[in-house]
């Protein structure tokens, strides 16, 4: 679920834009038109494939069991299940300190780099920031596992100072929200600093000026002008890691591989989700975590597109 | 203001600098020496012999997995993608718009969400096992199609693809002659974009391909069940030791971490491209 | 709709996986075989500790070819095993020819079809695939974790009865006698961290320990006595019994929190172990190997039991080896089975633990004797008596009691808890599992 590249927005606009094509709508060709479902065949062809119909496939499967419709049965019984509230506790905990910590660092670190004046060194300061996100998915976890082992640990030091020892002490599962933010914000952060400090590229040097002869202090600066500029920005990437947030799967998966499962293999709710498909070997309970999941997902999204302002030009 | 970039800026290059130099050493240099001390080049030949011979030559198999289903996915996403953000920003067709905010939604849901559907689905059309099973999936990337209507709808006008059709061009004239030469930036882009996110994803091929189809994030994970620090056996021959892992898991994202390297500069630009361009 | 269900078929078409026919008829061996490749590679998954047997396999036949993967060996009750399997399963295809398991409980699920309506992975061993002369050369009662309804699906690879080791040096020198209670096994923690502290009596750093300590007492914390019937019950006299003891011996430190296969604990403790109950594989896997203790200073004492009670053993796993239902050289997976479980070149010469195959067994207490790597000359009546005495109190489910010990008790005494004040969430756990897995908990 790391975040590698955030897609950046650009300041474009499916909904309400006036499109410069429309005042000749009218005389669009039918061969114009033909071309256009050619070209968009191939995509629609994978959307429908791996967009919708697997949705359409896991809420048959979520409602039905053996092929019976079964109502909500199977949501029940994955409510009931003993390991179910707390995995939606444990991603509840990780998203609060995931998005606590992401907003506010990388508000303050993208204004800060935005304030070096020195060119190399503002682009060699986005750089190191947005460098670990080429190691995401399977293998920053397994660097994080060697940063977070005392044994071999570069920070080892540190860790035996928190009164840590060993592993199995570092990963306890009240500690895992803050391991996961911790492993998230590496990989996932430098990618956001560089897109709010485009943001900030944004604001016209007037403004700064003027707030500068006004008699504006950095933090002043910052805080009546800046951050509000920063707003959609921020709720954008506040919506983005929320929903990627609930998906967590790969960081506890192979701790628990590595910690023979004192990280248990059923921390998160995707891992549940699995479990219940390779080991229970029960498709539909399956399918409704899934679709829980996926409607948290898609309402998130809906509302983003629908009701922010992101996507349209302002 | 300093110390704050500093100990940021060492947050995240560190772990990086660690993991360059790890695997020069051997796994009592790792635990004893200092963490940014540097082993020896012969012992660095050392561990990737000892990581390429690991059964039998099983991690070039898992990069070769890899760079497969990368690229396999990557040229059907440019394939259908680049034509259809195209014809998104530049051709009238009933169903556009709905086509256009389905794939907005789309792009906004982590990929992660659909794996489990896709999984069961996949399941059901019992294609599970088969490298398609991964390249399809992965070739689905609504974010490429999007950037691509972007990019036409902002960079082309329509009046060059209109004269260029009252010359007589047909529309795959159109699209082949005028559209694409001017497409080169979006094509990198999207590119980038999907192979870095396909070469990174852990979780769908961790469902539906087993054995020796798995591609190297999968099989990073599985050489941790030979790694006697985190999981305990007896002395074996086999057994990976740490400064092979951590050879193994900067070789893992090596691919990645070169181009980011390469193209720091087009892809930071790319990146903030929406925020700077107005 | 209809364009997808299209490129759905046209990929089916592709990818040549057609929905297999459902097998007609049980074959000559109790299962629908696939069809035989003579020759072909077999492909085999162990664990790390069981490389030595393919590689000895390897020597003896060059010719039938094998492909080693190894895996996590299902240790800890990982479900590695059953997980991959059921990919294997939905692929139709890539199975392993045999696996190498740890636990003792996967013919639960292995013997079941799958849910494709398939059969299942394993495949019955007893119905004509292996002769019975053979199987009745394993231990009484020691193919009873893998008979599913008189069926057998596994074959145990080494016996895991408990015993007590003590080091005789170290006894010697400190003037103490070797425990025979779990009473004056915690009164010698007491003694020793007194008088010579930094010297320790066993780890609680593995999660099996949940069979040496729980089971080894008595304690009765996972049963069950009927089909889909669980029981657990940790406030019982043994289990707090036992819990007090450990969280005594935690808190003096002479029970120690690192594993015992970690490279901590034999530079750590290598000299330090005066004594550990634990299974007869302990022999090679941790005193001839990890700590490389020399001959002439381990000797072996029958599991230790309540003051007054009988002595009980505990079961610590002993690997069972499976083979596919779906093999194509079902001929090369026969002679492979019947040579790691019983040929010398492995079961004795290789392998840590104590075979379940009794010649070979015989063989392997002779070549200890030979080496006089005991310092007891009856260790073989220890050992041999021990086997039979394992507790029955102490049953194999369709998941493993270990991933409970594993997400409450490690932790927790990691964070200095007391197992005793651990007891109670332990049981919960162990019960939720149950449930979870369709058992009822009485």
């Amino acid at each position: 679920m790391t975040v590698t590249a955030p897609p950046a927005p650009v300041d474009a606009v499916p909904t309400g834009r006036r499109r410069p094509g429309r005042r000749r709508a009218s005389r669009v060709n039918a061969g114009q038109s033909r071309y256009g479902y050619i070209f968009v065949s191939g995509y629609t062809l994978l959307l429908l494939a791996f967009g919708l119909l697997p949705t359409l496939y896991a809420i048959y499967l979520a409602f039905t069991r053996n092929g019976a419709f079964v109502g909500v049965d199977n949501f029940v019984r994955v409510f009931n299940d003993y390991r179910f509230l707390p995995a939606v506790a444990h991603v509840a905990l990780y998203i609060v300190y995931w998005l606590v910590s992401l907003i506010v660092l990388v508000v303050i670190l993208a204004i800060v780099v935005h304030a070096i004046r020195v060119r190399w060194l503002g682009n060699t300061a986005r750089f190191l920031f947005y460098i670990p996100g080429a190691i995401a998915g399977a293998s920053s976890v397994l660097l994080w596992l060697f940063v977070l082992d005392p044994t071999v640990s570069p920070v080892s030091a540190l860790l035996k100072g928190m009164g840590y020892e060993s592993l199995v002490n570092v990963v306890a599962v009240d500690n895992l929200p803050v391991v996961f933010t911790v492993i998230a914000f590496w990989a996932g952060a430098g990618g956001w600093i560089v897109i709010m400090y485009g943001a900030l590229n944004n604001i016209s040097a007037d403004i700064m000026e003027a707030a500068r002869i006004d008699g504006a202090n950095a933090i002043q600066t910052a805080w009546h002008i800046q951050l509000p500029m920063l707003t959609k920005w921020i709720s954008y990437m506040g919506i983005m890691s929320l929903a990627a947030g609930t998906q967590l799967f790969v960081e506890p998966k192979i701790l628990a591989q590595a910690t023979k499962n004192v990280v248990p293999e059923d921390y998160s709710l995707n891992q549940l989700a699995y479990l219940y498909a390779f080991r229970q070997g029960d498709f539909s309970g399956s399918a409704a975590i899934s679709l829980i999941l996926l409607v948290v997902a898609l309402g998130l999204s809906a509302v983003f597109i629908f009701r922010g302002k992101l996507f349209e030009r302002d | 203001m300093t110390i704050i970039l500093l100990v940021f800026a060492a947050f995240f290059i560190l772990p990086i600098i660690w993991l360059l130099l790890a695997p020069t050493k051997t796994n009592t240099q790792l635990l004893l020496d200092g963490p940014f001390s540097f082993g020896s080049f012969d012992q660095l030949v050392a561990n990737w012999n000892e990581l390429f011979a690991f059964g039998s030559g099983v991690f070039s198999t898992w990069i070769g997995n890899s760079a497969l289903y990368s690229f396999a996915a990557l040229a059907i996403t440019l394939v259908v993608s680049i034509p259809a953000g195209y014809a998104l920003a530049l051709i009238e067709f009933k169903g556009r718009r709905l086509l256009l905010v389905t794939t907005l939604i789309v792009m906004l849901i982590p990929n992660t969400a659909l794996v489990l559907p896709i999984f069961l689905e996949l399941s059901a059309a019992r294609l599970i096992g088969n490298p398609l099973a991964v390249i399809l999936p992965f070739s689905f990337f609504p974010f490429g199609v999007y950037l691509t209507y972007i990019y036409f709808s902002t960079a082309v006008s329509r009046d060059l693809l209109n004269a260029a059709r009252i010359d007589g061009a047909g529309e795959l004239r159109v699209f082949a002659q005028v559209a694409m030469p001017l497409a080169t930036p979006v094509i990198a882009l999207v590119g980038f974009f999907s192979f870095v996110a396909n070469w990174n994803n852990y979780f769908l091929p961790f469902l539906v391909v087993g054995g020796d189809k798995i591609p190297v994030q999968v099989g990073l994970a599985n050489l941790l069940s030979n790694v006697p620090a985190f999981n305990p056996t007896t002395a074996s021959s086999i057994v990976i030791q740490l400064p092979t892992l951590a050879l193994a898991t900067l070789l893992s994202v090596a691919p990645i971490l070169l181009i980011f390297l390469f193209a720091q500069r087009f892809l930071v630009e790319g990146m903030t491209a929406g925020g700077t361009k107005e | 709709m209809t364009v997808v269900a299209a490129a759905a078929a046209g990929l089916l078409v592709l990818s040549g996986c057609a929905p297999t026919a459902s097998g007609g008829g049980e074959g000559r061996y109790g299962f629908t075989e696939a069809e035989q490749v003579p020759d072909s590679e077999i492909t085999v998954w162990v664990d790390a500790s069981r490389e030595p047997a393919v590689t000895a396999f390897q020597e003896a036949y060059p010719d039938i070819p094998v492909k080693l993967e190894t895996y996590d060996g299902n240790a800890g009750g990982s479900g590695s095993f059953q997980s991959k399997i059921t990919l294997m399963d939905q692929a139709g295809e890539g199975w392993p020819d045999v696996v190498f398991s740890t636990q003792q409980n996967d013919a639960i699920w292995a013997s079941k079809q799958t849910l494709n309506g398939e059969q299942g992975f394993a495949a019955p061993l007893n119905k004509g695939f292996l002769d019975q002369d053979f199987l009745d050369g394993f231990a009484p009662g020691s193919l009873d974790y893998a008979t599913i309804d008189g069926t057998v699906y596994g074959l145990r690879n080494d016996l895991a009865q408990t015993v007590f080791f003590y080091n005789q040096t170290l006894l010697d020198q400190f003037g103490y006698e070797v425990p025979t209670t779990w009473e004056e096994y915690g009164a010698l923690g007491d003694k020793l961290a007194a008088e010579h502290p930094g010297y320790i009596l066993g780890s609680m750093g593995d999660s099996f320990m949940t069979y040496v300590y729980y089971g080894g007492s008595e304690s009765p914390v996972f049963q069950s006595p009927e089909t889909a019937v669980f029981h657990s019950d940790t406030s019982d006299a043994n289990a707090e019994g036992i819990s007090k003891i450990i969280d005594g011996m935690l808190a003096n430190g002479t029970l120690v929190q690192d594993s015992f296969f970690s490279a901590e604990f034999a530079a750590k403790y290598a000299d330090k172990l005066v004594g550990v109950p634990g299974p007869v594989w302990y022999t090679g896997a941790i005193f001839q190997g990890g700590l490389a203790t020399p001959a002439g200073q381990i000797g072996v004492a029958p599991p230790l039991s309540w003051e007054g009670g009988d002595v009980a053993a505990g079961n610590v796993g002993g690997g069972q080896w499976y083979a596919s239902s779906h093999s194509k050289n079902l001929d090369a997976v026969k002679t492979f089975l019947e040579f790691v479980t019983s040929a010398d070149e492995f079961q004795v010469e290789a392998s840590s633990g104590y075979p379940a195959y009794t010649p070979a067994a015989e063989k392997w207490l002779d070549k200890q004797a030979e080496a006089a790597y005991f310092v007891n000359d009856d260790f073989k009546t220890v050992m041999s008596d021990a086997a039979a005495q394992v507790w029955d109190g102490w049953n194999v489910t369709s998941w493993s009691p270990e991933t409970a010990w594993a997400k409450v008790v490690i932790p927790g005494i990691a964070a200095g808890e007391t197992v005793e004040s651990l007891l109670p969430a332990w049981q919960e756990e162990l019960e939720n599992e149950a449930t979870v897995n369709g058992y009822t908990v009485k």
